[in-house]
C-alpha cells in the first residue's frame, strides 16, 4: 500500500505543479523517470479498466503493448463473460492469477486503489463513471464521444479541472503524423485564412428493425447495463449495437465527432470555442430499433467566421475526414495516412520557428502514461474533448428540433429557446444522478 | 396580314394549352402499355394511381393490341400529352407510331420509362437514344457499351457480354450519384429500395444521359458487385426523358411499387420531364439507408392517420408512426402554432383510454422536449402510474427545468 500511496501523491503533485504552466519546456528526460528502461515494479502505473468491450480490450492491448511500463489489476463490466476474458488478458500478462474483478463500478472505484483508469462505456454512461472516477483524483483514459449530453460534458469538463488530473482522450488521431502534420499546416495558414471546413464521417447502415423481447442473458445485469436511461425491455441489443439507439448515442455523428471534427478544431484553433449558430437536417430511419440519424448535414457558424459543415461523407467531395479550405487551397486528411492538397506544394511547405507547433505525441497510450509521470497537459485533453463532441451534440439539437440554434460558446447556453435548451440534458432514471463536483 | 398571323399563333397556342392541360389545369398524362413479361394490367394501373395522386396529371391508359394482335389499330395521338410514361416491352409499333412518338419527343415532349421498357425495341435507333441504357438479352456490343459504377467512379465497358447473375428479388440500396438534379435534390444519399428484381447490367449509346442513382447489386446477396444504372434522365431534341429501372411489380403491386423510394422518384420524374422543375417536396415517408419504407395501398401517410394509429403501438409492433410523427416535429422547425398542434393532438392520445401502455411511453418521451405547459397536468396524471412513471418523471423533470 505504500508503494500505490507514494507514487499516487508524486502524481497528484506533480500535476499540481505544472497546472497552467505546460508551455514550459516539456521534454523531460527520459532516464528522470526511468522511461524507455527496464522499470522497477515500483515505478509501474498501476491501471484498471472499466468497460472490457471491443473498445475496452482494444486499449487494453495497446497499454499492454506498452511492457512493464503499466500493470493493470482490475477490470469491471456488467457482463460476466467479457470479465472473464479480460480477466484472462491481463492474467497473461502478468503472469499470474490475480486480476480483480468487478461487475459494478461503484464497487470498483471504492476498493482499488488505481493510478489511472482506463474507460470505455456506451456513451450514456459517461456523465456519472467518468465524472466519479474523476473525483477520485485518478487518472484516465477515456472514450470519445466524452458524453451523451452537453451538461454531461461540462460536468466532466468541470471535475477534472477541479481535481486537477490527468485526462486523455481516445482521440488518437491527433497522435498520428498525417493528421498532425495537417491540421498544423491549417493552423499556420498554409490554405490561407480558413473560411470553412468540411468534416466527413461515416453513412449509418442498415438497420435490424424490431427484433422481439428476449430473457436477458444469465451473464449480463442489464439493470446495470442501462444505467442512467430509461428502462426498456432487453431485445438481445446491448454490445457495439448501442451506438445505433438515440438513449445511448447519436449514431455515426456522435461516434465520430471524437476523431474529425476534433481534428477539425485542432487545426483551426476552435479546440476551446464552439459555434455561435447551428442548423441542418438529418435523415432518420422510419422503422425499427435504431432511430439515430443515418445521415446528417449541418452548418457550424463560429464567432471568428469559419464555417464548418459536418455530413455523413456520401455527400461530400472529400469523403471521410478533415478538409480546410482558405483562399490559398485546402489540405485534407483522412485515415489510411491520407493527407492531400488543392496544391502539392502545400504539403512541402515547413513550419518555421515561430510559428505554431501543434503538440506532437507519436503514441497516444504512451502519451497518456508519461503524462502521468510529467504531470504534464495530454494531446487530447479533455475541454477540446467537450468541444468537439459539443459541435455534433449542437447538431443533433439542431435536427431534432428542426431549428437554426443559436449557442454562446462562452456562456455555454443555446439563447432564446427554452424548448431546444432542454435537449441540452437528460433526467437519470431513478436511482441514478449525475454526480457533484 | 401580320396582325392576323399573330392573332392565329396565340388561338394556336391557347388551343395547345388547352388540349395538353385537362380544364382543371392538369398535364395530360398517357401510360403506354398492353405487352410485357410483367403483369402490365397491375403496374399501369399503379402508375396511373400514382400520377394522378401528385394532383399534377390527368391520366389516360392506352393499351396496345395484344401480342401477334393487330397492330396498324394502334395510333396513339401523343401530341395531345405531355407526358407519355411507357410501361411496355413487347412487338414493334408500326412505322407512322414510332415516327410520331419521336417527333413528339423532339418537340419537347417528356417521358418516363418504367421498368421493363428499358428492355423494350432493341432495334429501334432512337428508342435507344432515348432510353439512354437499355437491358435485356436483345441488345448486344452494337447497341453501345454497358455502363455502371464500381467503388464510386463510372465505368463504360466495352466487354461483349457482362455476366448478370439472376438476382432473387430483394431490397437493395439506392446510391444518389448526382444530388442537385430537381429529381434527386434534398434525397437522402442512400436508401434502401422496397424487394425488387435488380435489373441486370445496360449497355445503350448513353448520350446525353445523366445516371442520377445507381441500385448497389451486393455480392453478399447474389449480386454482381456493381451499382447498376437505376434512375437516369436523358436530353432528346427538346424533350426530357426520365428512366427508371425501379418497380417490377409482384402480385397486386408488391413492395417495389409500394417503395414510397419509387414513388417519390417516379412522380418527381413525372414532373420533371413535363416542366423541368420539381414541386413536390420529399415526403416524410422516404427511406434511408436503415429501412425501406413502405405504403401499403399506396396511402400517403397524414398527421390524423399517424395520431390514429400511433395509440395502438406495441412493444413487438414497428415504431414507423411514431418516427413519422418525430418527423412532422422536425418539420415545423419550431413553429409555435404547428407545434402545438401536434401536442394537442398527442395529449388526446395520451388521454385516451385504449393507448397502449408503450404509445404513452413514447408520446412521454416526445413530450418532454417539445411539448409546453398544455400537456403538464396530463403527464401528471400519469406520474402515479407505475408503468408510466419512469416516462412521465423523464418528462416533468424535462419540461419542469425550463419553465
Amino acid at each position: 500500500m505504500l508503494r500505490k500511496t507514494s507514487r499516487r501523491a508524486f502524481v497528484k503533485r506533480s500535476a499540481t505543479a505544472v497546472a497552467g504552466a505546460f508551455v514550459l519546456p516539456q521534454i523531460v528526460p527520459s532516464s528522470v523517470f526511468g522511461m524507455g528502461g527496464k522499470l522497477a515494479p515500483s515505478d509501474r502505473i498501476i491501471i484498471g479498466a472499466i468497460g472490457t468491450g471491443s473498445q475496452g480490450m482494444s486499449n487494453m492491448r495497446d497499454f499492454l503493448r506498452l511492457g512493464d511500463q503499466l500493470q493493470f489489476v482490475a477490470v469491471c463490466d456488467v457482463d460476466a463473460l467479457r470479465l472473464s476474458k479480460a480477466r484472462e488478458t491481463v492474467d497473461g500478462a502478468n503472469k499470474n492469477n490475480d486480476c480483480r474483478t468487478y461487475m459494478d463500478y461503484r464497487e470498483f472505484l471504492e476498493k482499488e486503489k488505481l493510478d489511472a483508469v482506463s474507460i470505455a462505456l456506451p456513451d450514456h454512461w459517461h456523465g456519472i463513471i467518468y465524472t466519479e472516477t474523476i473525483n477520485k483524483k485518478v487518472a484516465v483514459y477515456g472514450e470519445k464521444p466524452i458524453s451523451r449530453t452537453i451538461a454531461d460534458g461540462q460536468t466532466i469538463v468541470k471535475a477534472c479541472r477541479k481535481n486537477n488530473t490527468i485526462w486523455q482522450t481516445g482521440s488518437w488521431q491527433r497522435s498520428l503524423p498525417n493528421f498532425h502534420r495537417g491540421a498544423e499546416l491549417a493552423i499556420n495558414g498554409r490554405v490561407g485564412k480558413i473560411s470553412h471546413i468540411e468534416v466527413g464521417l461515416p453513412d449509418g447502415g442498415r438497420g435490424i428493425g424490431t427484433p422481439p423481447v428476449k430473457d436477458v442473458p444469465p451473464e449480463l445485469d442489464w439493470d446495470m447495463w442501462l444505467g442512467p436511461a430509461l428502462e426498456v425491455p432487453y431485445r438481445g441489443v446491448a454490445h457495439w449495437d448501442w451506438r445505433w439507439i438515440l438513449d445511448y448515442s447519436g449514431g455515426q455523428l456522435t461516434d465520430w465527432a471524437g476523431h474529425h471534427i476534433d481534428i477539425a478544431n485542432w487545426g483551426a484553433g476552435l479546440e476551446n470555442t464552439g459555434p455561435v449558430e447551428i442548423s441542418g437536417t438529418g435523415v432518420y430511419p422510419v422503422d425499427g430499433i435504431f432511430n439515430a440519424p443515418v445521415e446528417y448535414d449541418f452548418i457550424c457558424k463560429y464567432a471568428n467566421g469559419i464555417e464548418m459543415r459536418v455530413a455523413n461523407s456520401s455527400r461530400l467531395i472529400h469523403g471521410m475526414g478533415t478538409t480546410w479550405y482558405g483562399e490559398l487551397g485546402w489540405v485534407h486528411t483522412n485515415r489510411g495516412n491520407q493527407l492531400t492538397a488543392s496544391d502539392p506544394g502545400i504539403l512541402e511547405e515547413v513550419i518555421g520557428e515561430n510559428e505554431i507547433k501543434l503538440y506532437k505525441s507519436e503514441n497516444h497510450w504512451q502519451n497518456f502514461i508519461d503524462c502521468i509521470r510529467t504531470g504534464r497537459e495530454t494531446i487530447s485533453p479533455i475541454e477540446g474533448a467537450y468541444r468537439a463532441i459539443s459541435v455534433a451534440l449542437l447538431g443533433e439539437i439542431a435536427m431534432t428540433t428542426g431549428e437554426t440554434i443559436k449557442w454562446d460558446p462562452e456562456k455555454e447556453v443555446i439563447i432564446g429557446n427554452p424548448r431546444a435548451s432542454r435537449l441540452l440534458s437528460r433526467p437519470y432514471r431513478k436511482p441514478w444522478t449525475l454526480p457533484t463536483v | 396580314m401580320k396582325k392576323q398571323y399573330i392573332i392565329l399563333l396565340i388561338v394556336a397556342g391557347i388551343f395547345a394549352f388547352f388540349t395538353t392541360c385537362s380544364d382543371t389545369g392538369k398535364y395530360k398524362a398517357l401510360i403506354i402499355t398492353g405487352q410485357a413479361e410483367h403483369d402490365w394490367q397491375t403496374s399501369s394501373a399503379i402508375l396511373k394511381k400514382l400520377l394522378d395522386q401528385t394532383g399534377l396529371f390527368n391520366t389516360r391508359i392506352l393499351s396496345t393490341p395484344e401480342k401477334g394482335g393487330e397492330m396498324s389499330a394502334f395510333n396513339p395521338a401523343f401530341s395531345k400529352y405531355r407526358l407519355v410514361v411507357l410501361d411496355y416491352n413487347g412487338e414493334p409499333w408500326p412505322e407512322n407510331v414510332k415516327t410520331a412518338f419521336v417527333d413528339y419527343v423532339n418537340k419537347g415532349g417528356g417521358v418516363v420509362v418504367y421498368n421493363e421498357s428499358g428492355n423494350a425495341f432493341p432495334d429501334w435507333k432512337e428508342y435507344n437514344q432515348m432510353i439512354g441504357l437499355g437491358g435485356g438479352e436483345g441488345r448486344d456490343q452494337s447497341a453501345g457499351p454497358y455502363v455502371y459504377f464500381r467503388r464510386n467512379e463510372m465505368i463504360i465497358d466495352t466487354t461483349a457480354r457482362l455476366s448478370a447473375p439472376a438476382v432473387p428479388s430483394q431490397e437493395f440500396e439506392i446510391r444518389n450519384k448526382i444530388t442537385d438534379h430537381p429529381v434527386t435534390a434534398g434525397l437522402p444519399a442512400r436508401w434502401l429500395h422496397g424487394s425488387d428484381m435488380l435489373s441486370g447490367p445496360m449497355r445503350g449509346p448513353a448520350i446525353s444521359l445523366d445516371i442520377l442513382a445507381t441500385a448497389w447489386s451486393d455480392p453478399r446477396a447474389q449480386g454482381s458487385g456493381r451499382e447498376e444504372p437505376a434512375l437516369m434522365v436523358i436530353a432528346y431534341g427538346k424533350g426530357k426523358i426520365f428512366h427508371t429501372t425501379l418497380g417490377y411489380p409482384q402480385d397486386g403491386g408488391g413492395p417495389a411499387l409500394e417503395c414510397t423510394g419509387f414513388i417519390t422518384t417516379f412522380q418527381r420524374g413525372a414532373e420533371w420531364v413535363v416542366t423541368g422543375n420539381v414541386t413536390q417536396p420529399v415526403p416524410l415517408d422516404f427511406p434511408s439507408a436503415a429501412a425501406a419504407s413502405l405504403r401499403p395501398g399506396l396511402v400517403v401517410p397524414t398527421p390524423g392517420e399517424v395520431m390514429k394509429n400511433l395509440g395502438n403501438y406495441d412493444i413487438q409492433k414497428s415504431t414507423r408512426y411514431f418516427t413519422l410523427l418525430q418527423n412532422y416535429i422536425r418539420q415545423a422547425g419550431g413553429d409555435e402554432k404547428s407545434l402545438l398542434n401536434y401536442e394537442k393532438m398527442m395529449v388526446k392520445v395520451l388521454k385516451a383510454p385504449e393507448t397502449t401502455v408503450e404509445a404513452k411511453k413514447l408520446l412521454l418521451r416526445e413530450l418532454s422536449w417539445m411539448g409546453s405547459d398544455y400537456c403538464v397536468s396530463a403527464i401528471r396524471d400519469l406520474a402515479g402510474n407505475a408503468e408510466l412513471q419512469g416516462e412521465a418523471e423523464f418528462a416533468l423533470a424535462r419540461l419542469e427545468a425550463t419553465k
